[in-house]
């Protein structure tokens, strides 16, 4: 009865609200009221992620298909609607949103430079993350992508560190070089269906000509794997990473990348199913070289936020070699991959977030024996690690399993490849780990304090959903199984 | 005798620089006095074109008409207009004597530009072309150390007065071709022989005229100098209300072809691509922020054009929304620069250092211009380029989308250091804050608020631009 009610009520507007509102009563508070502002922020994340929470369990499984859908014309000439739902694509990637979004605003309590700016910043990105994933109307999308990439300018050559403006620049004009391909795609499509709807499954059931469909996905490809850092196109991210600070790099690397490979997915596979299957082989080669090359230069570098960076680089490939597969597992576990990677490296930027903070460094041979000094932050590191390995019992280990089998089945040669680019990132993740963590203590370090409980306990959040989903994948791959196994039905 | 209700608009604008006229033979009222006066008559001219928006009809022989398509564009000019003179209350740039010619001069720019939009016959158009055209040839050399900056007059006048030559030349071709010098009549005759030399010649020619205002590559030389060299407020009245009217002017004489001619779209495809890439990649290196705008603006030329050159209803109705959305963050920006250089001088990028602490409204302001300006949603800029280039796309013009949308990567680069300088740089030395009045900090307001509202909310004015084109007479 209840949940009859309910699915009247717009959740996913009131979810995109929540950072919409917030922001706007960020931006209300007078400037001397850092505190303030924090607590305002930590509500509204709070509150986003108890509707996403509550969203994620009252999606319908058996169901599946497009829920809690809402629809209302907003230009009439032009076709374009107010257009959102959930399948069990988005679904968990608007729960990864609202969890990056909700620790990423406890992780940086301690910030106080320009502390209004900041998080008024933060909020406007995310609700262009949401924004993405819950539209379903190709120009509302394209909207809210954009809206998500231009906050990361400031916010890193604000707040950032190593190189911050040369980063911030690099970032933004690589990514907007993105838009400069999304953007003809989506209106070539909308054009060549008669320039009458931007609405996603309008579209799809148009069936476009064989020339269409090529021309478009290359176009979204590449915009949208600018984002995703597919090879050759990844230079930005470690880059970016280094420069940003904590909380930015949590919710870039642990989500804002996830847009690029969700964009593939959502718009180019699922509206230009024969340009999928044209250029996968291609798609396939550049997320093995990523995997492979984002492992070698890893294993070469010396600063914590790079080794991140190019862990990144190719867990992103993980996810680009599921999707071109084109099978139910190679995809689920992509999907899967974008979950717990965005977790895993949430946790990740966190935890080297907490250590620069404290000892202003980050390259590794100036750490070393930190597990004696801070044995609680150097924990989080560790699990995090373990979690790109893909160690059992964390979440990304079903995801690059799930990737890892479905590639082997249908591109043998370049399967095997990845997964030797696997091996590698394990021996330069432990390497790391072995350097700073144990080891000569540097007595430099000697009095810094451990994490205390309260900076902790995001973490903490973050490595429960790490175990919880790697003890309970089920939990989340029958939700993406129900949105995936039509969907590979299409093709 | 009802018939002079059309003109109501341009009889109020007569009047204006009457008014102005008048009190230019006294010498004595005070520059703050004038300035009311003017805001006053500028208001009401805002209200009189409002009032006059639905009115249809032709006047003076059928030379003159009245429609939703000059109608809209007579709001935009009022505007413009209105929201110029609104800043000029420290019009230190010109010497206080020069202050009521230079209203005089602004109302009739302003009365030349409105029978330009209205006028559908051609010596009616090239009067009024060179009505706004001379205004605007006074008002450029007129600034305090006229010397320095005389070679910028001089510079204006000779590419406008070049320009006018192209342009009467391809008149006349037109009336060769078509027999006539009614733009209805026209419109009969030349689709049919579009596919002769001489037609096109004609066309072509004829739209240097308007090139040359909107600064549209090769058109465009004089823009930086002119901008750099003008005082403040007659470069943002060139840089918005000129801006606009041009562009008027090329929807309606590319409507000529009837969208049958295939050389005409190759010969504005190349201009436009030669336009936005020659603007954006020249801005780059730009150290003057008025000189940087320039480029700006002769990028923005070219994106408009691509609008046009879709020589659809819905192309010209985007044209039409990208003047508009142009009006918005352009004056955004001039506003935001009147108000730093108050004194009047030409301000560098780098005189914007830790103006988001001298005053964060005046930096929000610029910041949001900007955003428009490189296309970045949720602006006005962007659902300008989006609904461009969705037209565009119509037409099939793939390439030419994806060219414009690099473009517009650019910008953002030139667009970011501007940004830059406003929010993350300290000043070398410290510059005092900046006082404000309410109306410039309303107008702020207004300008972003107006700026996200039409990004987010375009239903309205793309139903009112697509109306607007449907009302051209083709």
């Amino acid at each position: 009865m209840i949940s009859m009610e309910m699915a009247h009520f717009p959740i996913l507007t009131a979810i995109l609200m929540s950072t919409i509102v917030g922001l706007l009563v960020i931006l209300c508070i007078p400037d001397d009221r850092p505190k303030l502002v924090k607590q305002v922020s930590f509500i509204f994340a709070a509150i986003g992620l108890v509707l996403a929470l509550w969203l994620y369990q009252a999606y319908d499984v058996q169901k599946g298909g497009l829920q809690f859908a809402e629809r209302y014309l907003w230009v009439k000439s032009l076709g374009i609607y107010w257009f959102n739902g959930v399948d069990g694509i988005n679904l968990p990637m608007i729960l990864l949103t609202a969890v990056v979004l909700f620790t990423g605003v406890w992780t940086m309590w301690d910030l106080e430079v320009r502390v209004k700016e900041f998080f008024a910043l933060i909020y406007l990105l995310v609700a262009g993350v949401y924004g993405v994933f819950m539209s379903m109307d190709l120009f509302w999308i394209f909207v809210w992508y954009d809206v998500s990439l231009f906050p990361m300018y400031p916010l890193i050559a604000i707040w950032g560190g190593t190189r911050k403006e040369y980063g911030a620049m690099k970032l933004t004009l690589y990514l907007l070089a993105g838009s400069a391909f999304i953007l003809p795609g989506i209106l070539y499509l909308w054009a060549s269906a008669g320039g009458v709807t931007f609405d996603l499954f309008e579209l799809q059931r148009i069936g476009f000509s064989p020339f269409v469909q090529k021309v478009a996905f290359v176009m979204l490809y590449i915009g949208f794997g600018i984002l995703a850092a597919v090879w050759p196109f990844h230079t930005w991210s470690p880059v970016g990473h280094v420069a940003a600070p904590t909380a930015v790099s949590m919710i870039h690397a642990g989500v804002l990348m996830k847009l690029g490979a969700y964009g593939i997915l959502r718009l180019g596979m699922t509206l230009c199913p024969e340009g999928l299957v044209y250029w996968a082989d291609l798609m396939a080669l550049l997320a093995t070289i990523a995997i492979v090359y984002g492992a070698l230069v890893g294993l070469a570098q010396t600063d914590l936020k790079y080794v991140i960076g190019y862990s990144s680089v190719s867990h992103m490939g993980m996810v680009g070699l599921g999707l071109s597969t084109m099978t139910v597992n190679g995809i689920n576990g992509a999907v899967f991959q974008m979950f717990a990677h965005g977790v895993m490296t949430a946790l990740f930027f966190s935890s080297v977030g907490y250590i620069y903070d404290r000892t202003h460094t980050k390259m590794i041979p100036d750490l070393g024996g930190l597990s004696r000094t801070m044995p609680v932050a150097s924990s989080f590191f560790i699990i995090a690690a373990f979690a790109g390995i893909g160690v059992p019992c964390m979440a990304s280990f079903w995801a690059e399993l799930m990737v890892f089998v479905a590639a082997v089945k249908t591109y043998p040669v370049r399967g095997i490849l990845a997964v030797t680019g696997l091996v590698v990132s394990a021996l330069f993740m432990l390497r790391v780990v072995q350097k700073t963590f144990y080891g000569e203590r540097n007595e430099r370090w000697a009095h810094i304090p451990d994490v205390p409980l309260f900076l902790a306990a995001p973490r903490i959040i973050l490595v429960g959903i790490i175990l919880f989903f790697g003890m309970f994948p089920k939990l989340m791959l029958d939700v993406i199984q129900s949105a995936v196994v039509p969907f590979v039905g299409n093709l | 005798m009802m018939k002079w209700v059309l003109f109501i608009p341009e009889l109020y604008y007569v009047l204006f620089g009457l008014v102005f006229f008048i009190l230019s033979l006294s010498k004595n009222a005070s520059s703050k006095r004038l300035h009311g006066i003017a805001m006053t008559l500028a208001g009401v001219g805002v209200l009189v074109t409002v009032f006059c928006a639905r009115q249809t009809g032709m006047v003076f022989f059928d030379a003159y008409r009245v429609d939703l398509f000059s109608q809209t564009f007579k709001l935009l000019l009022s505007l413009g207009t209105f929201w110029v003179i609104s800043s000029c209350n420290e019009l230190k740039g010109i010497d206080e004597r020069q202050h009521p010619e230079f209203y005089f001069l602004i109302s009739i720019c302003t009365l030349g530009m409105m029978m330009l939009v209205s006028a559908v016959e051609l010596l009616t158009i090239y009067v009024a072309i060179e009505l706004s055209s001379y205004t605007l040839f006074l008002l450029v050399p007129m600034r305090r150390n006229a010397d320095v900056y005389a070679e910028t007059g001089i510079k204006y006048f000779m590419v406008g007065v070049t320009a006018s030559a192209f342009m009467i030349f391809g008149i006349s071709l037109i009336f060769g071709m078509a027999h006539t010098t009614y733009v209805t009549d026209i419109l009969r005759v030349l689709p049919g022989v579009i596919h002769e030399p001489a037609a096109i010649a004609g066309l072509v020619l004829a739209l240097c005229g308007f090139f040359f205002k909107q600064a549209l590559f090769p058109f465009h030389s004089w823009a930086p100098d002119v901008y750099q060299g003008a005082a403040n407020q007659v470069t943002t009245f060139i840089a918005t209300a000129s801006k606009m009217a041009a562009a008027a002017m090329v929807i309606r004489f590319v409507g000529f072809s009837g969208g049958e001619s295939e050389v005409l779209v190759n010969v504005l495809m190349t201009l436009s691509i030669l336009s936005m890439t020659f603007g954006n990649l020249v801005a780059i290196i730009q150290k003057d922020i008025k000189r940087l705008l320039a480029y700006s603006s002769i990028a923005h030329a070219g994106y408009m054009l691509v609008g046009i050159l879709s020589m659809s209803e819905r192309g010209f109705a985007s044209a039409i929304y990208y003047a508009l959305a142009y009006l918005v963050m352009n004056y955004a920006v001039f506003m935001v620069i009147m108000k730093i250089a108050d004194d009047g001088h030409n301000l560098q990028i780098k005189e914007l250092a830790g103006l988001h602490k001298r005053s964060p409204l005046l930096a929000m302001t610029l910041m949001m211009g900007l955003f428009g300006l490189a296309g970045i949603p949720p602006t006005v800029g962007f659902t300008g380029k989006f609904l461009v280039f969705a037209a565009a796309l119509e037409k099939g013009y793939l390439a030419l989308v994806v060219i414009g949308m690099v473009n517009a990567t650019i910008s953002l680069y030139y667009y970011l250091i501007v940004i830059k300088a406003a929010y993350l740089l300290e000043p070398v030395r410290p510059y005092p804050a900046i006082r404000i009045d309410a109306w410039t900090r309303s107008m702020s307001l207004a300008l972003v608020g107006l700026s996200v509202y039409l990004g987010i909310f375009p239903d309205k004015f793309v139903a009112l631009t697509e109306a607007a084109a449907r009302s051209l007479p083709y």
